[in-house]
């Protein structure tokens, strides 16, 4: 990845994906975030993504495990064996 | 409370000395279990499917448990164990057919479909409604359209919060390969997104708005 001092729309977006994961240095993250509060066109597109993102992972993530998962399938693990290591 | 419970474990008590803190598999399962029947279920869409796939990982774990190293990820070590069982019973079955038009997805594809569609794009949170009126069953319908590599690392991304590190030890693949899926990954997710908004009457079809 190039060394960022500063980013204009472009850079931004490039960076659009790893700044929303927060993979990007601190010092990115801070120069990304200076060019959001300056540039209302790139404040809409990440907001958008980001809201993609954290509502797929809000609905996948709606859902139940039955109650008895667990004690049914440690009931069905082969005992342990005694002097075992 | 029984300090000397993990004992039962090793039986001994040299093994004791090596294993610390105390662990017992049954306490790391229990506290994982729950976290791999969701990716489980995500992965085959079926209940019954889906506990076999995490009794099959369980067995796995538990025969294997000895080459864990206790006090690393024991998280990203059994959903590793729970990937490859999935893998394993995919290759048993037929191959799926792969949505190969999901391949060349512009970027910010929703956003952009959105603002035609009269959807918003803008506020705290602009894809709620669209996503709101999508439903779970859609959304986890669109991930399954994506390619199985893109489809496999997406839901671990989207059910748990793991790391691109964690994801890649769990891969057993680079982590700059987990970055790329993931990219790739969401841009093919958005258009699955719309493909089904647009099958499902959520969103007006092209065909119905030139008639329109």
């Amino acid at each position: 990845m190039t060394r960022l001092d500063r980013t204009n729309c472009e850079e931004a977006f490039r960076r659009l994906d790893d700044f929303l994961d927060r993979r990007l240095t601190p010092d990115e993250m801070r120069i990304i975030q200076e060019h959001l509060d300056i540039c209302a066109w790139c404040t809409r597109e990440f907001s958008f993504e980001a809201s993609v993102l954290q509502g797929v992972k809000r609905k996948v993530r709606q859902l139940d495990a039955p109650t008895d998962l667990v004690s049914k399938i440690l009931s069905q693990l082969p005992p342990e064996q005694e002097g075992q290591s | 409370m029984t300090p000397l419970s993990h004992v039962q474990k090793t039986g001994s008590l040299s093994s004791d000395f090596v294993r610390t803190p105390p662990v017992t598999f049954e306490s790391l399962f229990t506290s994982v279990a729950h976290a791999a029947y969701g990716i489980a279920m995500r992965l085959t869409r079926n209940q019954a499917d889906a506990e076999d796939l995490v009794q099959d990982a369980a067995l796995l774990a538990h025969r294997g448990f000895d080459s864990f190293m206790s006090g690393t990820n024991f998280r990203a070590w059994f959903f590793k164990i729970l990937i490859n069982c999935y893998y394993s019973r995919r290759r048993r079955e037929k191959s799926r057919p792969v949505t190969s038009d999901l391949d060349d997805t512009p970027d910010l594809y929703l956003y952009a479909r959105s603002g035609q569609a009269g959807f918003p794009t803008q506020g705290p949170d602009p894809a709620s409604l669209l996503l709101e009126k999508l439903g779970t069953e859609r959304i986890v319908g669109a991930i399954n359209r994506l390619p199985e590599e893109y489809r496999v690392v997406s839901t671990l991304y989207f059910m748990e919060d793991l790391s691109y590190e964690e994801i890649a030890g769990v891969l057993e693949c680079p982590v700059g390969t987990v970055r790329s899926r993931l990219h790739r990954g969401r841009k093919m997710l958005q258009k699955a997104l719309w493909q089904i908004a647009e099958e499902d009457g959520i969103v007006s079809q092209p065909a119905d708005q030139e008639d329109a």
